[in-house]
């Protein structure tokens, strides 16, 4: 039975993805407006009823063709959705996120689905959205709640269909969306009148006597209401309408698929390239300089058209930061304590991507920040600071860099209390005074909370673990920097993550890619430098002196250097520089992700094709010395 | 023989439930995206079975039902209502509104075509 079904819903598979999509831009938009409601207040009807809508359709047409998790998820927002029209749940901060989080996951597999790839996982969304729809209603009023009627003349207008008028093009949707053009239609019935159909609309709006002369040309009975009759409050609205008309909502899976087109260029190229390099010796210098121009001047495009298709998917940082008002508005309400906030830079654009990604992270820092950091009025008048703390969060962008700054005035961190914290749950500290890089380390340990679990701030589940691991996961960099004038982290991201610059390293006789997104800096080590350093060597630098880790002796490959090549990674105190035999260039490199968890292998982030067929691994250095550097690190401290 | 009416806001849903019944209702198919669409299709032509889900825009499909059944013309017609509410509560709510048979999405393109068939059979 279900096989039947199967070989039938095949032949509507493109109806099926067309239909999906166009719902999920709805959806998307419709969510933007969740973004503009103070969470206190009820979220808009008509706004609920339409995404119930959307998401219902979607459980359909999915159950149709068998996508099994795409119903169960539509399923579960359609619940939430219904709890919040009833008004037996209110719209919270946490439930847009998981709602915006359950559209994500259902596009993915709805792409899954149709690039026939394994679909991901749905049980966490799940679980998360049943979670909200499980959250006791706070004091906010039920959404669909009667909002005051405009203070506008009502009207009943009649329309009877008829074949001639349906010829002039008059039917009832084109009614409809008239009355929408002068007012708000309040409620629409069919009615039998003599045998024949009619509609009736209850209207409210202000109508000339020139529009209302042209209805009645067009065959409808215009009427107006008594001003005290009774008009249902259900009022059945016409959506927001869409922004301005110079604007295109584009499907980000579009955008993606451009991304991998033209990642697939690049590597065409670079294959012509190495081919055009082969044949250099039989061509005349004369052509061969044509060849050569022509083929810089493409690889000049092809950037010019990555950075122009990069650029669409960037949207202004100040849609990550929209909620943050609301956080620190709802956390000091019940603290007492009282904050200001400072937003800067929230025109700097960022990938859509990372929007996504760091928002859990950046609201974590906040709460952070507000239940943690800053001390009431009292205290802070006592330590003479004003009273009011500052919280600053700044967007900048450096070259290829994203950088994100949370900042407090307050207390800054108790260190002795984390050592303390991070000793109680088994972890080897040192005595105090820590670097800020190791402290940044305790309090992101997993496990680590220097709070009651009960405690809102804990961020409902996101703990600073996992802010440092969605920063890493993107190829960034988190550090801290904390004083009993504030604390400030600093976040660094890439920009992008399909295309990047790389430096190709060799390794006896294994390449890698290297980007150079994680890199400070390169140094050419000369062997006779280096000294050990009980298991560890160092090479001198700066005056100082860096831990070195050799490739070689992390993937096992016999090394072949006369001289090495070293990558700095890390700043300051953390710095680890990463021994190779050489670095042969750089190059623009397609980052392909290992999803496979089986083949995931610390440090290595994905494969990339240099042109000539052979898979490359790509490093994150970083990730790499995640355990090791740390350990080298504290092995030096040791010894000194 | 008239034409049947599909009324559902999906318009994949609705290919597929014209797919399912192209043997059967052999006068064709008019569709609806909502229910006023639906009765505006219905004033102005004559239809043999409608086949309706409940989740539209405008107009609940059973007060499109409801509605159906008040009209003189119209009230004997054979209405499927096609649904995801699978629960005693819907299907008790449009037998009362008149519905002839209550079918669950997701449905088979088979069991669709041999229930309209024995709809329409029964006619008189």
């Amino acid at each position: 039975m279900n096989d039947d079904r199967d070989t039938f819903a095949a032949e509507f598979m493109d109806d099926y993805y067309a239909e999906c999509s166009e719902h999920l831009a709805n959806v998307r938009r419709l969510l933007l407006q969740f973004d503009a409601v103070e969470t206190a207040q009820p979220a808009p009807p008509h706004v609920i009823d339409e995404l119930f809508r959307s998401f219902h359709s979607i459980k359909g047409v999915s159950g149709m063709v068998s996508l099994r998790e795409a119903e169960a998820l539509a399923h579960h927002m359609e619940d939430l959705l219904r709890a919040l029209r009833r008004g037996e749940t209110s719209l919270t901060a946490e439930g847009v996120d998981a709602i915006a989080a359950g559209v994500d996951l259902l596009e993915r597999v709805i792409a899954a689905r149709r690039e026939a790839r394994p679909l991901p996982a749905i049980d966490a969304a799940v679980q998360r959205l049943e979670r909200v729809l499980q959250e006791p209603r706070d004091a906010g009023k039920p959404a669909g709640s009667p909002s005051a009627l405009p203070d506008e003349p009502a009207w009943r207008i009649t329309f009877t269909p008829s074949p001639a008028l349906l010829e002039r093009g008059i039917n009832v949707d084109r009614v409809r969306e008239r009355l929408r053009e002068h007012g708000a239609i309040t409620s629409a019935t069919p009615r039998v009148a003599g045998g024949a159909i009619a509609f009736e609309f209850l209207f409210t709006g202000a109508l000339d006597a020139a529009t209302a002369a042209a209805w009645r040309e067009d065959g409808l009975g215009i009427e107006p209401l008594e001003a005290r009759e009774a008009v249902p409050v259900e009022a059945i609205e016409a959506a927001a309408q869409a922004g301005p008309s110079h604007v295109v909502r584009v499907d980000l899976t579009r955008l993606d698929e451009l991304m991998r087109m033209i990642g697939e260029l690049v590597i065409s190229r670079a294959r012509l390239e190495s081919a055009l390099a082969a044949v250099e010796r039989h061509v005349p210098p004369v052509e061969w300089r044509a060849v050569q121009e022509n083929a810089q001047t493409i690889e000049r495009q092809l950037r010019d058209l990555r950075e122009g298709v990069m650029r669409v998917r960037l949207v202004p940082v100040g849609e990550l930061l929209r909620r943050v008002p609301f956080v620190v508005r709802d956390l000091t309400r019940e603290s007492g304590k009282r904050v200001r906030l400072d937003l800067r830079g929230q025109g700097t654009e960022i990938d859509k991507f990372l929007i996504e990604r760091m928002l859990d992270p950046v609201l974590h820092l906040v709460r952070n920040a507000v239940s943690h950091a800053f001390e009431t009025a009292d205290e802070r008048i006592a330590a003479g600071k004003s009273p009011e703390g500052t919280l600053t969060l700044a967007a900048s962008s450096l070259g290829d860099l994203v950088i994100l700054e949370v900042a407090d005035d307050g207390r800054g961190i108790d260190e002795p209390a984390v050592v303390a914290r991070a000793r109680a749950i088994g972890l080897d500290v040192p005595d105090p005074p820590l670097d800020r890089a190791r402290l940044l380390e305790l309090i992101c340990a997993p496990g680590f909370s220097t709070r009651d679990e009960t405690d809102r701030a804990s961020g409902r589940g996101v703990g600073m673990a996992v802010v440092k691991t969605t920063v890493e996961d993107l190829n960034g960099h988190i550090s801290l920097e904390t004083s009993r004038e504030g604390t400030r982290f600093v976040i660094e991201l890439p920009l992008t993550l399909a295309i990047t610059d790389a430096l190709i390293a060799h390794v006896g006789d294994r390449m890698f890619a290297v980007p150079q997104t994680g890199v400070r800096e390169v140094i050419a080590i000369d062997p006779a430098s280096l000294r050990r350093v009980d298991r560890y060597e160092v090479a001198p630098f700066r005056g100082g002196s860096l831990p070195i880790v050799r490739l070689s002796d992390l993937f096992g490959v016999e090394s072949r250097a006369v001289g090495l090549h070293a990558f700095v990674i890390g700043a300051g105190a953390e710095a680890v520089g990463v021994a190779v035999d050489r670095i042969s260039g750089q190059r623009e490199i397609v980052v392909r992700g290992m999803d496979d968890s089986l083949i995931r292998v610390a440090g290595v982030t994905g494969a990339t094709d240099l042109g000539d067929g052979r898979a490359v691994l790509i490093l994150d250095l970083a990730g790499l010395l995640r355990q090791r550097g740390a350990r080298i690190a504290r092995g030096l401290e040791a010894a000194s | 023989m008239e034409r049947t009416l599909v009324v559902d806001d999906s318009p994949t849903i609705r290919r597929m439930v014209m797919a399912s019944l192209r043997e059967v209702c052999l006068g064709g198919f008019l569709e609806a995206a909502s229910g006023l669409e639906a009765c505006e299709k219905l004033a102005l032509s004559p239809v043999s079975l409608i086949v309706l889900d409940l989740n539209m825009p405008d107009m609940h499909g059973l007060e499109l039902l409801a509605f159906v059944r008040r009209h003189p013309a119209l009230k004997s017609l054979p209405v499927i209502v096609l649904t995801t509410r699978a629960d005693q509560e819907s299907r008790g709510a449009a037998a009362a509104a008149g519905a002839s048979l209550y079918l669950t999405k997701p449905f088979t393109p088979q069991h669709l075509a041999e229930q309209a068939r024995g709809l329409l059979e029964a006619k008189p």
